[in-house]
């Protein structure tokens, strides 16, 4: 086990630069998730951590050593690939023994190994199995029973659920949590998909285009988004976001929309001439008499919760309450805001204020 | 349409391909097994009599021993020779970055547009004239023999080896670069058995272009690197042709034939590298 550093790591192609002085601190035993849209540049880091692509500028320290100029064989590291990479030719034990064997580890002991791994990860039964006879629920455990058997300082996994129904994806997302609460390995999980980041990582890294958006701890990124854009990425639904201005009324600070809606602002904000994006996550908008008239133009149930898509005036407000609605599309309800839950962005920069 | 004509007219189609495929060389032994009188009397296709007279006199023949030895020490050193070069060369055009990698690929064909009686002069020349040391000459030498053919197979090779190559994913080297291989041990490991197949095919394909070469073998041998396809031409003389030597040459060539395509054969296992990606 061991803590890693990533400081101000570039990376170019040619004339193309595609990470832009990235800086990650990753404690031991820490998981930590790296998370953006496509092309973000999250797979291009973890492959420079792992030594499968050259770093342009900057360092990668690895359990104190700067591991710039050191081949991933002697990086002490595993990984877990998207499609899962594991080797045609061998049976699910050959697999998971291979890095021992390339160690020079005596057969026994990788018996063992493997054994025990298998038991972890209910392989006990494909030992023998070549990976074309196994589902892609099974080929993700050998490949995860690959990265374990060797016991690495560090973990890296890219994308590893991506290939997998929604289904599956929950039932691996536990077992690869229960698996680092057990092994409490350094890992680096990279994913897209940010319910997979909030709910595995202890601490995430917010990616857009080769630059780090936000590093904090789930909550801390739910609670307090650096900026729009992070805002806007973490949490399902995904927040509202309204372009207006902060206005003093009446010796009280109030939000007005373009369009001229007017919206409840935490208590103590001040005004400013410069405009700014109001944004409001939907779970923290309730359906409640006295509250601001809203126009219901769809309405989905998933059975736990109802999601209303509504108007006010102009402006569209997703709304997501626990009760079940009674309203119908086109009728008019009552929405209330939860202005403590309010969060306010600078529109030039994106930045909270 | 296969599928719903009977299974009777399935097998008459495929025994009459065999019979096809097959009947030349049923003739062939024929005639290698009928003594000369009777070859040009009556003519017949029945195996009435077998006269192994033409194979005590082929086999005893230290010369045509001599021939066939060198026809298997330079066909098999060549493939070999190819099909190790052909891979490398093909790790390299499918793994690295190469300055202008897909130029080279298709440069390495050049040669192969040309017919090969253009080459004759220039590597006539190049064999007496050129590759000389003191007294000794690549001409008439084994080894020149398999350089030769180098030159013709291997680009031939790199072009069959090259989509084996790309199809084995990228991801299993990375794979076992992580787990803690080298260079070298990912190719052992992981890109040769996955390769095998192809290189199975590569090796059949360069062994029999080298057993089956006339034209440069005739140009570029006298005597001691002669091979048994110039051998089976020294039969057509002025005084005659002796079609029954001839003939049991030719039923003996295609031994070594098949003994090299029946152990080559188990390698070509289709479809081994499904299953090591999600696609
Ligand atoms: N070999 C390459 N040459 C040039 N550009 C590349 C190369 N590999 C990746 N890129 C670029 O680098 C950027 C980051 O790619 P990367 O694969 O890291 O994205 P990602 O965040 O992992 O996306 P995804 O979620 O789709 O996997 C992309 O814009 C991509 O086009
Ligand atoms: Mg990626």
């Amino acid at each position: 086990m061991a803590q890693v550093a990533v400081r101000n790591v570039v990376k170019k192609y040619g004339s193309l630069q595609v990470i832009h002085g990235v800086n990650i601190d990753i404690a031991d035993g820490e998981f930590v998730v790296l998370v953006g849209p496509s092309g973000c540049g999250k797979s291009t880091l973890l492959r420079m951590i792992a030594g499968l692509e050259r770093i342009s500028g900057g360092e990668v320290d690895i359990g104190g050593r700067v591991v710039n100029d050191v081949l991933p064989k002697d990086r002490d590291i595993a990984m877990v690939f998207q499609n899962y990479a594991l080797y045609p030719h061998k049976t699910v034990a050959e697999n998971m023994g291979f890095p021992l064997k390339l160690k020079g580890r005596p057969k026994d002991e990788i018996a063992a190994k493997v054994k025990k791994a298998a038991e972890i990860l209910a392989l006990e039964k494909l030992l023998d199995r070549y990976p074309k006879q196994l589902s892609g629920g099974q080929r993700q455990r050998v490949a995860m029973g690959r990265a374990i058997v060797r016991d690495p300082q560090v973990f890296l996994f890219d994308e590893p659920l991506s290939n997998l129904d929604a289904k599956l994806r929950v039932t691996m997302r536990v077992e690869i949590k229960e698996l680092h609460q057990r092994l409490k390995t350094t890992t680096v999980y990279v994913t897209h998909d940010q319910i997979e980041a909030m709910t595995m990582a202890d601490k995430i890294v917010v990616m857009r285009d080769g630059h780090v958006e936000q590093i904090g701890a789930p909550l801390d990124l739910y609670d307090r988004p650096a900026n729009t854009f992070v805002a806007g990425f973490i949490g399902s639904p995904a927040m509202n976001f309204v372009l207006g201005r902060l206005e003093g009324r009446d010796g009280e600070t109030v939000f007005v929309s373009d369009h001229g809606t007017v919206l409840p602002v935490p208590a103590g904000t001040a005004p400013r001439p410069e405009p700014v994006v109001y944004g409001i996550r939907p779970e923290h908008i309730d359906v409640r008499p006295g509250g601001i008239a809203a126009t219901i133009s769809v309405l989905e149930p998933t059975g736990s919760e109802t999601q209303i898509f509504a108007r006010i005036g102009e402006d569209p407000l997703n709304a997501a309450v626990r009760d079940r609605v009674a309203s119908r599309p086109g009728e008019t309800i009552p929405l209330s805001i939860d202005s403590q839950r309010v969060h306010l962005f600078d529109r030039q920069s994106g930045k909270r204020i | 349409m296969m599928r719903q004509s009977s299974p009777i007219l399935y097998l008459v189609f495929w025994i009459l391909l065999s019979f096809l495929t097959l009947f030349p060389i049923y003739w062939l032994f024929v005639i290698s097994v009928k003594p000369a009188v009777d070859l040009f009397t009556t003519p017949s296709l029945i195996l009435d009599t077998v006269y192994w007279n033409n194979y005590v006199k082929v086999l005893s023949n230290e010369t045509i021993r001599r021939y066939m030895y060198n026809s298997l020490v330079i066909s098999t050193s060549n493939a070999a020779l190819v099909t190790v070069l052909a891979f490398m060369a093909c790790y390299a055009l499918s793994r690295f970055d190469l300055a202008g990698k897909e130029n080279i690929f298709f440069w390495t064909i050049t040669n192969r547009m040309a017919p090969a009686a253009v080459f004759l002069l220039p590597f006539f020349l190049l064999f007496t004239q050129v590759f000389t040391i003191g007294d000794w000459k690549l001409y008439d030498t084994k080894i020149g023999m398999v350089l030769l053919y180098c030159t013709f197979n291997l680009p031939f090779a790199i072009w069959t080896l090259r989509p084996t190559m790309d199809g084995i994913p990228k991801e299993l080297d990375e794979a076992a670069t992580v787990d803690g291989a080298t260079t070298w041990q990912v190719i052992h490991e992981v890109v040769f058995p996955l390769a095998r197949p192809g290189l199975a095919v590569t090796f059949i394909l360069t062994w029999v272009f080298a057993w089956n070469e006339f034209l440069l073998a005739a140009t570029l041998t006298s005597f001691n690197a002669r091979t048994i396809t110039t051998g089976l031409s020294e039969y057509v003389t002025t005084t005659g042709t002796e079609w029954g030597a001839m003939a049991s040459i030719a039923v003996i060539t295609l031994i070594p034939a098949l003994i090299i395509f029946s152990m080559v054969q188990r390698h070509i296992v289709a479809g081994l590298t499904f299953g090591a990606v999600k696609e």
